[in-house]
Protein backbone atom coordinates (compact mmCIF):
# COMPACT_ATOMS: atom_id res chain seq x y z
CA UNK A 1 0.00 0.00 0.00
CA UNK A 2 2.72 2.44 1.04
CA UNK A 3 4.67 1.53 -2.05
CA UNK A 4 1.59 2.15 -4.22
CA UNK A 5 1.19 5.57 -2.64
CA UNK A 6 4.78 6.42 -3.35
CA UNK A 7 4.39 5.33 -6.94
CA UNK A 8 1.30 7.53 -7.28
CA UNK A 9 3.15 10.49 -5.76
CA UNK A 10 6.00 10.03 -8.20
CA UNK A 11 3.62 9.59 -11.12
CA UNK A 12 1.90 12.85 -10.20
CA UNK A 13 5.23 14.66 -9.98
CA UNK A 14 6.17 13.37 -13.43
CA UNK A 15 2.74 14.31 -14.77
CA UNK A 16 3.35 17.89 -13.66
CA UNK A 17 6.88 17.96 -15.12
CA UNK A 18 6.10 16.31 -18.45
CA UNK A 19 2.90 18.31 -18.91
CA UNK A 20 4.86 21.50 -19.44
CA UNK A 21 6.08 22.34 -22.95
CA UNK A 22 9.49 23.26 -21.51
CA UNK A 23 10.12 19.75 -20.14
CA UNK A 24 13.33 18.32 -21.64
CA UNK A 25 14.62 15.51 -19.41
CA UNK A 26 12.96 12.61 -21.21
CA UNK A 27 15.88 10.31 -20.42
CA UNK A 28 15.27 10.67 -16.69
CA UNK A 29 11.56 10.06 -17.24
CA UNK A 30 12.32 6.93 -19.30
CA UNK A 31 14.64 5.67 -16.56
CA UNK A 32 11.91 6.17 -13.95
CA UNK A 33 9.39 4.26 -16.10
CA UNK A 34 11.81 1.41 -16.65
CA UNK A 35 12.35 1.03 -12.91
CA UNK A 36 8.97 -0.68 -12.41
CA UNK A 37 6.46 -1.94 -14.99
CA UNK A 38 3.57 -0.53 -12.92
CA UNK A 39 4.80 3.04 -13.21
CA UNK A 40 3.59 3.60 -16.77
CA UNK A 41 0.02 2.74 -15.69
CA UNK A 42 0.21 4.97 -12.61
CA UNK A 43 1.39 7.83 -14.83
CA UNK A 44 -1.33 7.13 -17.43
CA UNK A 45 -4.01 7.20 -14.74
CA UNK A 46 -2.77 10.57 -13.47
CA UNK A 47 -2.50 12.09 -16.95
CA UNK A 48 -5.92 10.80 -17.99
CA UNK A 49 -7.54 12.12 -14.80
CA UNK A 50 -5.97 15.53 -15.37
CA UNK A 51 -7.04 15.57 -19.03
CA UNK A 52 -10.61 14.61 -18.04
CA UNK A 53 -10.71 17.36 -15.42
CA UNK A 54 -9.36 19.95 -17.86
CA UNK A 55 -11.96 18.96 -20.45
CA UNK A 56 -14.71 19.22 -17.86
CA UNK A 57 -13.39 22.68 -16.99
CA UNK A 58 -13.47 23.63 -20.67
CA UNK A 59 -17.06 22.53 -21.06
CA UNK A 60 -18.22 24.27 -17.89
CA UNK A 61 -15.74 26.97 -16.95
CA UNK A 62 -18.15 28.86 -14.72
CA UNK A 63 -18.97 26.00 -12.37
CA UNK A 64 -18.75 27.57 -8.98
CA UNK A 65 -21.86 26.56 -7.14
CA UNK A 66 -22.05 24.91 -3.79
CA UNK A 67 -22.71 21.37 -4.97
CA UNK A 68 -20.85 18.85 -2.91
CA UNK A 69 -19.03 15.95 -4.50
CA UNK A 70 -21.15 12.85 -4.53
CA UNK A 71 -24.39 14.77 -4.20
CA UNK A 72 -27.06 13.42 -6.56
CA UNK A 73 -27.93 15.87 -9.31
CA UNK A 74 -31.17 17.78 -9.01
CA UNK A 75 -33.79 16.88 -11.63
CA UNK A 76 -33.55 20.23 -13.42
CA UNK A 77 -29.84 19.70 -13.98
CA UNK A 78 -30.33 17.71 -17.18
CA UNK A 79 -32.28 20.54 -18.74
CA UNK A 80 -29.79 23.12 -17.48
CA UNK A 81 -26.88 21.07 -18.78
CA UNK A 82 -28.54 20.66 -22.17
CA UNK A 83 -29.22 24.40 -22.30
CA UNK A 84 -25.67 25.26 -21.35
CA UNK A 85 -24.32 22.78 -23.89
CA UNK A 86 -26.39 24.58 -26.52
CA UNK A 87 -25.13 27.94 -25.34
CA UNK A 88 -21.58 26.61 -25.44
CA UNK A 89 -21.96 25.59 -29.06
CA UNK A 90 -23.38 28.98 -29.99
CA UNK A 91 -20.54 30.63 -28.06
CA UNK A 92 -18.06 28.58 -30.04
CA UNK A 93 -19.63 29.78 -33.25
CA UNK A 94 -19.37 33.36 -32.14
CA UNK A 95 -15.77 32.86 -31.16
CA UNK A 96 -14.93 32.01 -34.71
CA UNK A 97 -17.15 34.56 -36.31
CA UNK A 98 -15.37 37.46 -34.69
CA UNK A 99 -12.18 36.30 -36.29
CA UNK A 100 -13.75 36.46 -39.70
CA UNK A 101 -15.48 39.78 -39.30
CA UNK A 102 -13.76 43.00 -40.16
CA UNK A 103 -15.27 45.26 -37.58
CA UNK A 104 -16.03 48.94 -37.61
CA UNK A 105 -13.70 51.69 -36.55
CA UNK A 106 -13.47 52.29 -32.86
CA UNK A 107 -12.38 55.74 -31.84
CA UNK A 108 -11.00 56.00 -28.39
CA UNK A 109 -8.96 58.52 -26.50
CA UNK A 110 -5.79 56.68 -25.67
CA UNK A 111 -3.49 57.08 -22.75
CA UNK A 112 -0.26 55.75 -24.13
CA UNK A 113 1.71 55.10 -21.00
CA UNK A 114 2.76 51.81 -19.61
CA UNK A 115 2.33 51.36 -15.93
CA UNK A 116 3.29 48.02 -14.48
CA UNK A 117 1.23 47.52 -11.38
CA UNK A 118 1.22 44.63 -8.98
CA UNK A 119 -0.67 42.51 -11.46
CA UNK A 120 1.75 43.22 -14.32
CA UNK A 121 4.18 40.62 -15.59
CA UNK A 122 6.63 40.20 -18.40
CA UNK A 123 6.93 37.29 -20.80
CA UNK A 124 10.17 36.78 -22.67
CA UNK A 125 11.31 34.31 -25.31
CA UNK A 126 14.89 33.33 -26.04
CA UNK A 127 16.18 33.76 -29.59
CA UNK A 128 14.77 30.90 -31.66
CA UNK A 129 12.04 30.14 -29.12
CA UNK A 130 8.38 30.73 -29.95
CA UNK A 131 5.55 30.71 -27.47
CA UNK A 132 1.80 31.21 -27.59
CA UNK A 133 0.31 33.15 -24.69
CA UNK A 134 -3.46 32.72 -24.35
CA UNK A 135 -5.12 35.65 -22.58
CA UNK A 136 -8.03 35.37 -20.18
CA UNK A 137 -10.50 36.86 -22.70
CA UNK A 138 -9.80 34.24 -25.38
CA UNK A 139 -7.35 36.40 -27.30
CA UNK A 140 -3.97 34.94 -28.13
CA UNK A 141 -0.49 36.32 -28.67
CA UNK A 142 2.14 34.31 -30.54
CA UNK A 143 5.63 35.48 -29.60
CA UNK A 144 8.57 35.14 -31.97
CA UNK A 145 12.16 34.57 -30.84
CA UNK A 146 13.94 37.20 -28.75
CA UNK A 147 10.70 38.91 -27.77
CA UNK A 148 9.73 40.72 -24.60
CA UNK A 149 6.15 41.70 -23.86
CA UNK A 150 4.52 43.17 -20.76
CA UNK A 151 1.04 42.00 -19.79
CA UNK A 152 -1.31 42.67 -16.93
CA UNK A 153 -3.65 40.18 -15.28
CA UNK A 154 -6.03 42.96 -14.29
CA UNK A 155 -6.06 44.41 -17.80
CA UNK A 156 -6.47 41.49 -20.17
CA UNK A 157 -7.08 43.86 -23.10
CA UNK A 158 -3.65 45.44 -22.95
CA UNK A 159 -0.13 44.46 -24.02
CA UNK A 160 3.14 46.36 -24.37
CA UNK A 161 5.58 44.95 -26.90
CA UNK A 162 9.00 46.04 -25.74
CA UNK A 163 11.11 44.15 -28.19
CA UNK A 164 10.81 41.51 -30.88
CA UNK A 165 7.80 40.30 -32.76
CA UNK A 166 4.29 39.19 -31.90
CA UNK A 167 1.21 38.04 -33.79
CA UNK A 168 -2.00 39.13 -32.07
CA UNK A 169 -5.26 37.25 -32.57
CA UNK A 170 -7.67 39.39 -30.69
CA UNK A 171 -11.26 38.86 -29.65
CA UNK A 172 -13.28 41.85 -30.70
CA UNK A 173 -15.18 43.86 -28.14
CA UNK A 174 -16.38 47.23 -29.35
CA UNK A 175 -16.85 48.55 -25.83
CA UNK A 176 -13.38 47.44 -24.72
CA UNK A 177 -10.88 47.59 -27.59
CA UNK A 178 -7.60 45.72 -27.33
CA UNK A 179 -4.63 48.06 -27.02
CA UNK A 180 -0.99 47.41 -27.77
CA UNK A 181 1.75 49.90 -27.01
CA UNK A 182 5.00 49.61 -28.97
CA UNK A 183 7.70 52.08 -28.02
CA UNK A 184 5.97 55.43 -28.12
CA UNK A 185 3.18 54.21 -30.40
CA UNK A 186 -0.26 52.92 -29.63
CA UNK A 187 -2.25 50.39 -31.64
CA UNK A 188 -5.94 49.83 -31.12
CA UNK A 189 -7.65 46.84 -32.65
CA UNK A 190 -11.12 46.46 -33.96
CA UNK A 191 -11.47 42.68 -34.18
CA UNK A 192 -8.24 41.63 -35.58
CA UNK A 193 -5.25 39.49 -36.42
CA UNK A 194 -2.14 41.62 -36.69
CA UNK A 195 1.61 41.31 -36.56
CA UNK A 196 3.82 43.77 -34.70
CA UNK A 197 7.60 43.90 -34.73
CA UNK A 198 9.95 46.14 -32.83
CA UNK A 199 13.69 46.22 -33.32
CA UNK A 200 16.34 48.91 -33.19
CA UNK A 201 13.90 51.69 -32.37
CA UNK A 202 11.68 50.93 -35.36
CA UNK A 203 8.14 49.62 -35.18
CA UNK A 204 6.29 47.88 -37.96
CA UNK A 205 2.71 46.68 -38.09
CA UNK A 206 0.93 44.48 -40.61
CA UNK A 207 -2.77 43.61 -40.50
CA UNK A 208 -4.09 40.29 -41.69
CA UNK A 209 -7.74 40.54 -40.56
CA UNK A 210 -9.94 43.35 -39.27
CA UNK A 211 -8.81 46.89 -38.63
CA UNK A 212 -6.03 48.40 -36.54
CA UNK A 213 -5.82 52.04 -35.57
CA UNK A 214 -2.34 53.46 -35.09
CA UNK A 215 -1.91 56.29 -32.57
CA UNK A 216 -5.60 57.31 -32.54
CA UNK A 217 -4.92 60.17 -30.13
CA UNK A 218 -2.03 61.70 -32.04
CA UNK A 219 -1.71 61.00 -35.69
CA UNK A 220 -4.31 58.48 -36.67
CA UNK A 221 -3.62 55.90 -39.32
CA UNK A 222 -6.14 53.19 -40.14
CA UNK A 223 -4.83 49.85 -41.35
CA UNK A 224 -6.95 47.30 -43.14
CA UNK A 225 -6.09 43.75 -44.17
CA UNK A 226 -2.90 43.72 -46.23
CA UNK A 227 -1.79 47.18 -45.03
CA UNK A 228 1.61 47.64 -43.44
CA UNK A 229 3.08 50.60 -41.62
CA UNK A 230 6.49 51.29 -40.21
CA UNK A 231 7.66 54.19 -38.11
CA UNK A 232 10.87 55.07 -36.30
CA UNK A 233 11.03 56.25 -32.70
CA UNK A 234 10.99 60.04 -32.64
CA UNK A 235 9.81 60.16 -36.24
CA UNK A 236 6.42 61.36 -37.34
CA UNK A 237 6.42 59.95 -40.82
CA UNK A 238 4.61 56.70 -41.37
CA UNK A 239 5.98 54.56 -44.13
CA UNK A 240 2.95 52.73 -45.49
CA UNK A 241 2.86 49.76 -47.79
CA UNK A 242 1.04 46.55 -48.53
CA UNK A 243 1.89 42.89 -48.08
CA UNK A 244 0.22 39.69 -49.31
CA UNK A 245 -2.13 38.71 -46.49
CA UNK A 246 -0.93 35.10 -46.50
CA UNK A 247 2.53 36.31 -45.54
CA UNK A 248 1.51 38.36 -42.53
CA UNK A 249 2.45 36.54 -39.36
CA UNK A 250 3.74 33.62 -41.40
CA UNK A 251 6.81 33.45 -39.13
CA UNK A 252 4.54 31.78 -36.59
CA UNK A 253 4.17 28.87 -39.03
CA UNK A 254 7.89 28.58 -39.61
CA UNK A 255 8.53 30.76 -42.63
CA UNK A 256 9.85 34.25 -43.19
CA UNK A 257 9.40 36.14 -46.43
CA UNK A 258 11.56 39.10 -47.36
CA UNK A 259 10.45 41.63 -49.89
CA UNK A 260 13.18 44.01 -50.94
CA UNK A 261 14.76 43.91 -47.48
CA UNK A 262 18.41 44.75 -46.84
CA UNK A 263 20.61 41.77 -45.99
CA UNK A 264 21.29 43.46 -42.64
CA UNK A 265 17.56 43.26 -41.89
CA UNK A 266 17.44 39.70 -43.20
CA UNK A 267 20.29 38.73 -40.85
CA UNK A 268 18.60 40.36 -37.88
CA UNK A 269 15.21 38.78 -38.52
CA UNK A 270 16.71 35.34 -39.06
CA UNK A 271 18.75 35.61 -35.86
CA UNK A 272 15.64 36.40 -33.84
CA UNK A 273 13.60 33.61 -35.44
CA UNK A 274 16.17 30.81 -35.39
CA UNK A 275 18.32 31.68 -32.39
CA UNK A 276 21.38 31.39 -34.63
CA UNK A 277 23.51 34.52 -34.87
CA UNK A 278 23.57 35.74 -38.48
CA UNK A 279 25.43 38.89 -39.46
CA UNK A 280 25.73 40.57 -42.83
CA UNK A 281 29.27 41.56 -43.82
CA UNK A 282 29.62 45.30 -44.51
CA UNK A 283 30.14 44.62 -48.22
CA UNK A 284 26.63 43.17 -48.58
CA UNK A 285 24.73 44.65 -45.61
CA UNK A 286 22.92 47.18 -47.78
CA UNK A 287 22.14 44.80 -50.63
CA UNK A 288 18.41 44.24 -51.16
CA UNK A 289 16.99 40.77 -51.29
CA UNK A 290 13.63 39.06 -51.75
CA UNK A 291 12.65 35.48 -51.01
CA UNK A 292 10.92 33.09 -48.64
CA UNK A 293 12.90 31.09 -46.09
CA UNK A 294 11.71 27.96 -44.26
CA UNK A 295 13.19 28.33 -40.80
CA UNK A 296 13.61 24.76 -39.56
CA UNK A 297 15.81 23.57 -42.47
CA UNK A 298 17.78 26.79 -42.15
CA UNK A 299 18.40 26.15 -38.47
CA UNK A 300 19.75 22.70 -39.41
CA UNK A 301 21.95 24.05 -42.19
CA UNK A 302 22.55 27.83 -42.03
CA UNK A 303 24.69 27.75 -45.18
CA UNK A 304 21.62 26.78 -47.22
CA UNK A 305 20.65 30.46 -47.17
CA UNK A 306 23.45 31.21 -49.66
CA UNK A 307 21.91 30.02 -52.95
CA UNK A 308 18.58 31.70 -52.17
CA UNK A 309 20.06 35.19 -51.89
CA UNK A 310 23.11 34.73 -54.12
CA UNK A 311 25.57 35.04 -51.25
CA UNK A 312 27.86 32.78 -49.25
CA UNK A 313 27.17 32.02 -45.62
CA UNK A 314 30.17 30.92 -43.61
CA UNK A 315 30.74 30.00 -40.03
CA UNK A 316 32.63 32.52 -37.90
CA UNK A 317 33.02 31.69 -34.22
CA UNK A 318 29.57 31.02 -32.80
CA UNK A 319 27.77 32.75 -35.62
CA UNK A 320 27.33 32.81 -39.38
CA UNK A 321 28.36 35.63 -41.69
CA UNK A 322 26.52 36.48 -44.88
CA UNK A 323 29.02 37.70 -47.46
CA UNK A 324 29.46 38.21 -51.19
CA UNK A 325 30.37 35.21 -53.28
CA UNK B 1 6.39 29.00 -49.12
CA UNK B 2 7.19 25.32 -49.20
CA UNK B 3 4.73 22.64 -48.21
CA UNK B 4 6.99 19.94 -46.81
CA UNK B 5 4.99 17.61 -44.57
CA UNK B 6 7.23 18.39 -41.61
CA UNK B 7 10.37 20.43 -41.06
CA UNK B 8 13.53 18.57 -42.04
CA UNK B 9 15.04 19.18 -38.61
CA UNK B 10 12.32 17.04 -37.07
CA UNK B 11 12.75 14.33 -39.66
CA UNK B 12 16.48 14.23 -39.06
CA UNK B 13 15.91 13.99 -35.30
CA UNK B 14 13.30 11.29 -35.81
CA UNK B 15 15.64 9.16 -37.91
CA UNK B 16 18.64 9.74 -35.66
CA UNK B 17 16.79 8.93 -32.43
CA UNK B 18 14.46 6.17 -33.60
CA UNK B 19 15.83 3.66 -31.08
CA UNK B 20 15.56 6.04 -28.14
CA UNK B 21 11.96 6.84 -29.03
CA UNK B 22 11.15 3.12 -29.32
CA UNK B 23 12.72 2.50 -25.95
CA UNK B 24 10.63 5.29 -24.50
CA UNK B 25 7.42 3.90 -26.04
CA UNK B 26 8.20 0.45 -24.60
CA UNK B 27 8.87 1.96 -21.17
CA UNK B 28 5.51 3.72 -21.50
CA UNK B 29 3.85 0.33 -21.94
CA UNK B 30 3.63 0.05 -25.73
CA UNK B 31 4.90 -3.54 -25.76
CA UNK B 32 4.57 -5.26 -29.14
CA UNK B 33 2.85 -2.20 -30.61
CA UNK B 34 5.90 0.07 -30.16
CA UNK B 35 6.82 0.10 -33.87
CA UNK B 36 3.25 0.86 -34.93
CA UNK B 37 2.95 3.58 -32.34
CA UNK B 38 6.22 5.13 -33.46
CA UNK B 39 4.76 5.30 -36.95
CA UNK B 40 1.70 6.99 -35.49
CA UNK B 41 3.99 9.51 -33.80
CA UNK B 42 5.53 10.37 -37.14
CA UNK B 43 2.13 10.72 -38.82
CA UNK B 44 1.04 13.06 -36.05
CA UNK B 45 4.17 15.18 -36.37
CA UNK B 46 3.77 15.35 -40.16
CA UNK B 47 0.13 16.34 -39.88
CA UNK B 48 0.79 19.02 -37.25
CA UNK B 49 3.42 20.74 -39.43
CA UNK B 50 4.81 22.68 -36.50
CA UNK B 51 6.80 25.85 -37.00
CA UNK B 52 10.51 25.90 -36.23
CA UNK B 53 11.07 23.56 -33.31
CA UNK B 54 13.88 24.65 -31.03
CA UNK B 55 14.37 21.19 -29.54
CA UNK B 56 13.23 18.59 -32.10
CA UNK B 57 13.96 15.53 -29.94
CA UNK B 58 11.97 16.86 -26.98
CA UNK B 59 9.12 17.65 -29.37
CA UNK B 60 9.15 14.06 -30.63
CA UNK B 61 9.18 12.64 -27.10
CA UNK B 62 6.30 14.89 -26.20
CA UNK B 63 4.29 13.74 -29.21
CA UNK B 64 5.07 10.10 -28.39
CA UNK B 65 3.91 10.66 -24.83
CA UNK B 66 0.65 12.20 -26.06
CA UNK B 67 0.07 9.25 -28.39
CA UNK B 68 0.39 6.91 -25.38
CA UNK B 69 -1.95 9.01 -23.23
CA UNK B 70 -4.56 9.11 -26.02
CA UNK B 71 -4.24 5.38 -26.40
CA UNK B 72 -4.77 4.77 -22.70
CA UNK B 73 -7.76 7.09 -22.62
CA UNK B 74 -9.49 5.59 -25.63
CA UNK B 75 -8.95 2.03 -24.35
CA UNK B 76 -10.38 3.13 -21.04
CA UNK B 77 -13.41 4.68 -22.72
CA UNK B 78 -13.98 1.53 -24.74
CA UNK B 79 -13.83 -0.60 -21.58
CA UNK B 80 -16.33 1.64 -19.82
CA UNK B 81 -18.71 1.67 -22.78
CA UNK B 82 -18.59 -2.09 -22.98
CA UNK B 83 -19.38 -2.44 -19.32
CA UNK B 84 -22.19 0.12 -19.48
CA UNK B 85 -23.62 -1.66 -22.51
CA UNK B 86 -23.59 -5.10 -20.94
CA UNK B 87 -25.19 -3.72 -17.80
CA UNK B 88 -27.84 -1.97 -19.88
CA UNK B 89 -28.45 -5.06 -22.04
CA UNK B 90 -28.86 -7.17 -18.95
CA UNK B 91 -31.32 -4.57 -17.65
CA UNK B 92 -29.74 -4.95 -14.24
CA UNK B 93 -29.47 -1.21 -13.73
CA UNK B 94 -32.85 0.46 -13.98
CA UNK B 95 -32.85 3.69 -15.92
CA UNK B 96 -29.52 3.26 -17.67
CA UNK B 97 -30.92 2.13 -20.99
CA UNK B 98 -33.70 4.68 -20.79
CA UNK B 99 -32.04 7.91 -21.79
CA UNK B 100 -28.35 7.25 -22.23
CA UNK B 101 -27.49 10.64 -23.71
CA UNK B 102 -29.36 12.56 -21.03
CA UNK B 103 -27.71 10.41 -18.42
CA UNK B 104 -24.30 11.18 -19.85
CA UNK B 105 -24.99 14.90 -19.81
CA UNK B 106 -25.95 14.73 -16.14
CA UNK B 107 -22.90 12.64 -15.30
CA UNK B 108 -20.63 15.04 -17.17
CA UNK B 109 -22.12 17.99 -15.38
CA UNK B 110 -21.89 16.33 -12.01
CA UNK B 111 -18.30 15.40 -12.72
CA UNK B 112 -17.45 19.00 -13.70
CA UNK B 113 -18.93 20.14 -10.38
CA UNK B 114 -16.92 17.62 -8.42
CA UNK B 115 -13.73 18.76 -10.13
CA UNK B 116 -14.50 22.42 -9.51
CA UNK B 117 -15.36 21.78 -5.86
CA UNK B 118 -12.23 19.70 -5.28
CA UNK B 119 -10.01 22.33 -6.89
CA UNK B 120 -11.64 25.18 -5.00
CA UNK B 121 -11.16 23.24 -1.76
CA UNK B 122 -7.39 23.46 -2.32
CA UNK B 123 -7.55 27.23 -2.12
CA UNK B 124 -7.77 30.02 -4.62
CA UNK B 125 -4.24 29.94 -6.00
CA UNK B 126 -3.82 26.20 -6.68
CA UNK B 127 -7.26 26.14 -8.34
CA UNK B 128 -6.48 29.19 -10.48
CA UNK B 129 -3.01 27.86 -11.38
CA UNK B 130 -4.47 24.51 -12.44
CA UNK B 131 -7.01 26.25 -14.67
CA UNK B 132 -4.45 28.64 -16.20
CA UNK B 133 -2.02 25.83 -16.99
CA UNK B 134 -4.33 22.95 -17.95
CA UNK B 135 -7.41 24.71 -19.34
CA UNK B 136 -5.93 27.88 -20.85
CA UNK B 137 -2.71 26.06 -21.82
CA UNK B 138 -0.31 28.62 -20.37
CA UNK B 139 3.26 27.30 -19.82
CA UNK B 140 4.29 26.86 -16.18
CA UNK B 141 7.03 29.49 -16.46
CA UNK B 142 4.49 32.07 -17.61
CA UNK B 143 1.98 31.02 -14.94
CA UNK B 144 4.69 31.59 -12.33
CA UNK B 145 5.24 35.13 -13.62
CA UNK B 146 1.53 35.84 -13.72
CA UNK B 147 0.97 34.79 -10.14
CA UNK B 148 4.26 36.24 -8.90
CA UNK B 149 5.41 32.91 -7.43
CA UNK B 150 8.36 30.61 -8.11
CA UNK B 151 8.24 27.79 -10.62
CA UNK B 152 8.52 25.26 -7.79
CA UNK B 153 5.44 26.77 -6.13
CA UNK B 154 3.55 26.37 -9.40
CA UNK B 155 4.70 22.75 -9.57
CA UNK B 156 3.66 22.01 -6.01
CA UNK B 157 0.24 23.63 -6.52
CA UNK B 158 -0.20 21.54 -9.65
CA UNK B 159 0.80 18.36 -7.83
CA UNK B 160 -1.90 19.02 -5.24
CA UNK B 161 -4.48 19.71 -7.94
CA UNK B 162 -3.48 16.59 -9.90
CA UNK B 163 -3.82 14.48 -6.81
CA UNK B 164 -7.28 15.91 -6.15
CA UNK B 165 -8.58 15.19 -9.66
CA UNK B 166 -6.94 11.75 -9.66
CA UNK B 167 -8.76 10.91 -6.41
CA UNK B 168 -12.07 11.90 -7.99
CA UNK B 169 -11.38 9.71 -11.00
CA UNK B 170 -10.45 6.70 -8.87
CA UNK B 171 -13.48 7.14 -6.64
CA UNK B 172 -15.79 7.24 -9.67
CA UNK B 173 -14.12 4.23 -11.27
CA UNK B 174 -14.65 2.18 -8.12
CA UNK B 175 -18.41 2.65 -8.33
Amino acid sequence: MGQDDRMTDEAIAWAVKTGDPAFADWDAFTAWLEGDPGRARAYDRAMAAVADAAEAGHAAPAVNDDARPGEPPAPQDAAAAAASAGAGAAGGGRRWRWLALAATVVLVAMVGFLQLRGSGYVVETAPGETMVVPLADGSEIALGGGTRIALDRDRPRFAALEQGRALFTVRHDESDPFTVTVGEHTLVDAGTVFDVARAGGATSVAVSEGVVLVNPARKLARLEPGDTLSVADGGHDYRRGTAPIARIGEWSTGHLTFDDASLAEVARELSGSTGIAFTAAPAVAGRRASGSVALAPLAQDPASLGPLFGVVVRREGDGWTIDSR
Amino acid sequence: MTSTPAPDGLQAAFLAHRERLLRFLRARGAGEAAEDLLHEVWLKVSAARPGPVAAPLAYLYRTANLVMIDRYRSENQARKRERAWSEAAGATVPGVSDAPSGERVVIARQYARMVAAALDALGERPAAIFRRHRIDGVPQKVVAREFGVSLSTVESDLRRAYRAVLEIRERLDED
